[in-house]
């Protein structure tokens, strides 16, 4: 749509300011959702109790909740505890771990890496699992053996990743006794929770991927590539699957943010040590510094894969970018 | 948004075998009578619980714990000697009801934000496209963990939380449907003799969005499933000790060796709501297809 050519400046120049201004515009976002979120807890914590007394729990003594009310400015009034709590985030200052006494911002970075390792192996497996499958899938002729995996792709589909989580752990660890169920983020141990991971992750793609082949395969370019002799396959791998790409990035993209995020239930049943099992405890805990600092990071990870995904759209096709 | 390529494959015949050309004519797809049977068995069960005294749900006896399926348990007992079948049942209001809840909430809200951003054009689009920009690309139960974590577990806490989480979803499919439709015909002629903005959207739109609002809750029902019983298996949905299905299935996790009954009963019905609310989705935008192909209106 826009004709790169009629602008004064290079193609390059104008890529790159309008990568720039994509990534300004999600940061905004990212900060904008940051203070809805953190608003939101702000209010709800106060409206529902006094947050004293639920940060100390159900047995602490008065001067227990008394240090904790000084020492997190609940003494003040409503408005300056409000002042308080936003100028610390801007300097996002999160506090310390009501549990460990930690730094909590430590402790969220702490978990990064088993659940950068944990996302990568997951979308991994999905990858080397979907792109095939799809490519099969969305070929022709339509045999019964195709069928029949789409409905089960379907039907895998519908199934939870924690009912497919404890079913593998009945399986591989407890009736063979292969792979360890409860990991402690070693290499040897990311097999189950990553194939957890993949095994709700992967119907999604393959069925974009089918979709995606299936529709370039009616197209006009692939009739005239078949008349001029090329085979089957030739079509595919060079015409089909390279058209489906676009579709398929967007999707892993999505996918990825999602795993950064934490998955949380996949890594509680696994005990994974990521940052989804330290937000489930945390949040079980009531550890609100580590709470808050979590979703921190969680937002700006999903805001950087978003933003390298743009990026990589942009470079990939010219229509996308702004003007 | 369509192609005309899109147009001419419709031309095509549909392909081989007795059996298929039998499904392909009617406008009833097997998905969405397979989905509908089950669906209406799991709510007529779930109305017989309503009236069921499921004592043993949380009567222990401890003599009998564990005990695998047999005639006094037909599904076995947990590790606390409770009967799985009554907690199995008791369950079903407890899942469904907040599925229903929440989904409700999600729509209200998904279909509000939607059509405003669609129909209005100008800053109410620009602000609402952002917000549904925000709110799609944040995982939301990451927030509801969080909230919940504050509010307190329960049924209202958690199907409201649920439902306010996971209305972005809803409003992006609502607002791309109205902005197709208010180019069609009948919208414009009706904005052409004078048919004011709102009671356009309630007497044109709403029912034109009809066919998707319906194939878009079935879907968001069965993603609310997932979450709720999701929630309660982190231990931060349902009280604890409750008789719902995520607490079954957090109950038997350390217990997979000994008791797998304790894990495949609460698996299963989950799974089967799951396929049904799935499979009603995918039978609905099946048949949806099937009528405008024929060019008769849903």
């Amino acid at each position: 749509m826009v004709d790169v050519r009629t602008s004064p400046r290079s193609p390059g120049v104008e890529l790159a300011l309008s990568m720039a201004r994509n990534a300004a515009v999600r940061l905004l976002q990212v900060a904008i959702l940051l203070w809805v979120i953190s608003t939101a807890l702000f209010f709800l914590l106060r409206l529902s109790g006094d947050p004293a007394h639920t940060m100390a729990g159900e047995n602490a003594s008065p001067e227990m909740i008394e240090q904790i009310r000084v020492q997190y400015g609940l003494n003040g009034t409503f408005i300056e505890q409000y002042q308080a709590f936003v100028g610390q985030m801007l300097v996002l200052d999160f506090g310390a771990s009501l549990s460990t006494g930690r730094d909590a911002m430590e402790l969220v970075l702490e978990q990064l890496p088993p659940t950068l390792f944990l996302a990568v192996a997951a979308i991994a497996i999905n990858i080397v699992v979907a792109l095939p499958l799809g490519g099969w899938l969305g070929t022709r002729p339509e045999t019964g053996a195709k069928r029949f995996t789409g409905v089960l792709v379907a039907i895998v589909q519908g199934v939870p990743g924690y009912v497919i989580g404890l079913v593998l752990i009945q399986i591989f660890a407890v009736s063979l006794g292969i792979l360890p169920s409860v990991t402690g983020g070693g290499a040897g141990s990311v097999l189950l929770p990553a194939l957890t991971l993949a095994s709700f992750q992967v119907p999604k793609l393959v069925r974009v991927v089918a979709s995606s082949v299936a529709e370039s395969m009616e197209q006009d370019y692939v009739r005239t590539a078949l008349a001029n002799g090329a085979t089957p396959s030739e079509v595919l791998f060079r015409h089909a699957m390279p058209n489906a790409l676009l579709a398929t990035t967007a999707l892993i993209g999505a996918q990825f943010a999602f795993l950064l995020s934490g998955s949380l239930i996949t890594e509680y049943l696994f005990n994974w040590p990521g940052l989804g099992l330290l937000l489930v405890n945390s949040v079980t805990r009531l550890d609100f510094p580590v709470v808050q600092a979590a979703v921190f990071v969680i937002a700006l990870l999903v805001f950087v894969v978003n933003t390298v995904m743009d990026l990589l759209f942009q470079v990939a096709d010219p229509r996308l970018r702004r003007r | 948004m369509i192609e005309p390529v899109t147009e001419l494959r419709q031309e095509r015949p549909a392909p081989r075998g007795p059996l298929f050309a039998r499904r392909r004519t009617s406008s009833t797809p097997a998905a969405l009578w397979i989905g509908a049977t089950i669906a209406v068995l799991m709510l007529l069960t779930t109305l017989v619980t309503l009236f069921l005294p499921l004592d043993g749900a949380q009567t222990t006896d401890l003599a009998a714990r564990l005990s695998p399926p047999g005639s006094e348990h037909p599904l076995g007992t947990d590790q606390l000697g409770r009967d799985m079948a009554a907690r199995l049942l008791s369950g079903f209001a407890w899942s469904l009801g907040i599925g229903a809840v929440a989904t409700l909430l999600a729509m209200l809200i998904g279909v509000v934000i939607g059509i405003l951003g669609g129909w209005y054009p100008g800053i109410v689009r620009a602000v609402l496209n952002r917000v549904i920009d925000i709110g799609i690309s944040f995982p939301f139960l990451v927030v509801a963990v969080t909230v919940v974590a504050v509010v307190g577990r329960g049924f209202w806490p958690l199907a409201l939380t649920l439902g306010a989480v996971s209305w972005p979803t809803v409003a992006r499919v609502v607002y791309a449907e109205t902005l197709s439709l208010r180019e069609r015909e009948f919208i414009v002629a009706a904005k052409l003799i004078g048919v004011r903005g709102p009671w356009s959207i309630l007497t044109h739109l709403l029912p034109a969005l009809r066919p998707t609002l319906q194939v878009i809750a079935a879907f968001t029902f069965a993603d609310l499933l997932v979450a709720e019983s999701g929630l309660s298996f982190l231990g931060l949905g349902a009280p604890l000790g409750d008789a719902t299905w995520g607490n079954m299935l957090a109950d038997s996790r350390a217990f997979l060796a000994s008791a797998p009954w304790m894990m495949l009963a609460p698996a299963t019905v989950i799974v089967l709501a799951v396929l049904a609310a799935n499979l009603l989705g995918d039978g609905l935008s099946a048949r949806d297809r099937l009528r405008n192909k024929r060019g008769t209106t849903a």
